[in-house]
């Protein structure tokens, strides 16, 4: 039996539930994302054991997933980053608590800059294997 | 002696021979001891009269999964409420203790947007039994 892992098990299944939004899905982070972009990546604190006994290892795992859209005008960048929030919020499946939603920020990435706000997410993960 | 820590981690049980380690997060037996105080002549006395073990588990509630736990305690105290359940509490390997408790039915529901999680007062039926090595 294949050993589990977090990015098969907790980090793969959240970017396929989401593949459908209108946005680029990373399951970690980009070296240069392309907007509009939702990115999979640890939260802090990232890995929480919380479960009684020690035979395997259960985890609470803390995501946090960012959003970014490109910035051409600050009304069409702010409906377009509540949009996918929305759509993000909709796909997300069960088995993940959906935390809140930072206020978007101006983000600088490479040469560009886009409009970028964070979704808290968390679960549970126990290791197989 | 040198200083010993035992945590959660060490903490593992089973009701009715079912390990709850997959879902639970807390697990704790204890006792309400009952003393009278008597003021005497020559003093105030004490006598230990009664005792009542509770056993409280937190666990995440793993409803309509293969297997639930929840699912089994809530047939159980539907189908069979006066039957005891033998349950084993391990608080570190050499410290394992032995008792039965009656079943009751898991509390449902939760908050938006956490994990859904049940916690579980069970009266404990006699005086657990201790086994030390």
């Amino acid at each position: 039996m294949t050993a589990s892992s977090i990015l098969t098990s907790v980090r793969n299944p959240l970017k396929t539930a989401i593949a459908g939004v209108a946005a680029n899905v990373y399951d970690s982070v980009p070296e240069a994302p392309i907007v509009p972009f939702a990115a999979i990546v640890p939260n802090a604190p990232y890995l929480q054991p919380s479960l009684l006994g020690k035979d395997k290892v259960k985890l609470k795992v803390n995501l946090v997933m960012t959003i970014g859209v490109a910035i051409y005008d600050n009304q069409s960048a702010l409906d377009n980053i509540e949009q996918l929030a929305i759509s993000i919020l909709a796909a997300i499946p069960s088995g993940y608590e959906v935390g809140d939603v930072s206020n978007p920020i101006n983000v600088t990435v490479g040469a560009s800059e886009i409009l970028a706000c964070e979704i808290q997410l968390a679960t549970y993960y126990t290791q197989t294997n | 002696m040198a200083t010993t820590v035992i945590t959660g981690r060490d903490l593992s049980f089973t009701i009715a021979t079912t390990s709850y380690n997959e879902q639970a997060t807390a697990a704790t037996l204890s006792a309400d001891v009952t003393i009278e105080t008597y003021d005497t002549l020559a003093g105030k006395a004490y006598k230990s009269v009664d005792k009542q073990w509770t056993f409280d588990v937190e666990m995440l509630a793993d409803w309509g999964a293969s297997g639930s736990l929840c699912e089994a305690l809530w047939t159980a105290a539907e189908t069979a409420p006066n039957s005891t359940l033998a349950v084993s509490l391990t608080a570190v390997t050499g410290a394992v203790f032995a008792f039965n408790v009656l079943p009751i039915f898991p509390s449902v529901g939760g908050t938006s947007p956490d994990a859904q999680t049940v916690s579980m007062s069970f009266t404990v039926v006699g005086t657990p039994s201790e086994t030390f090595s």
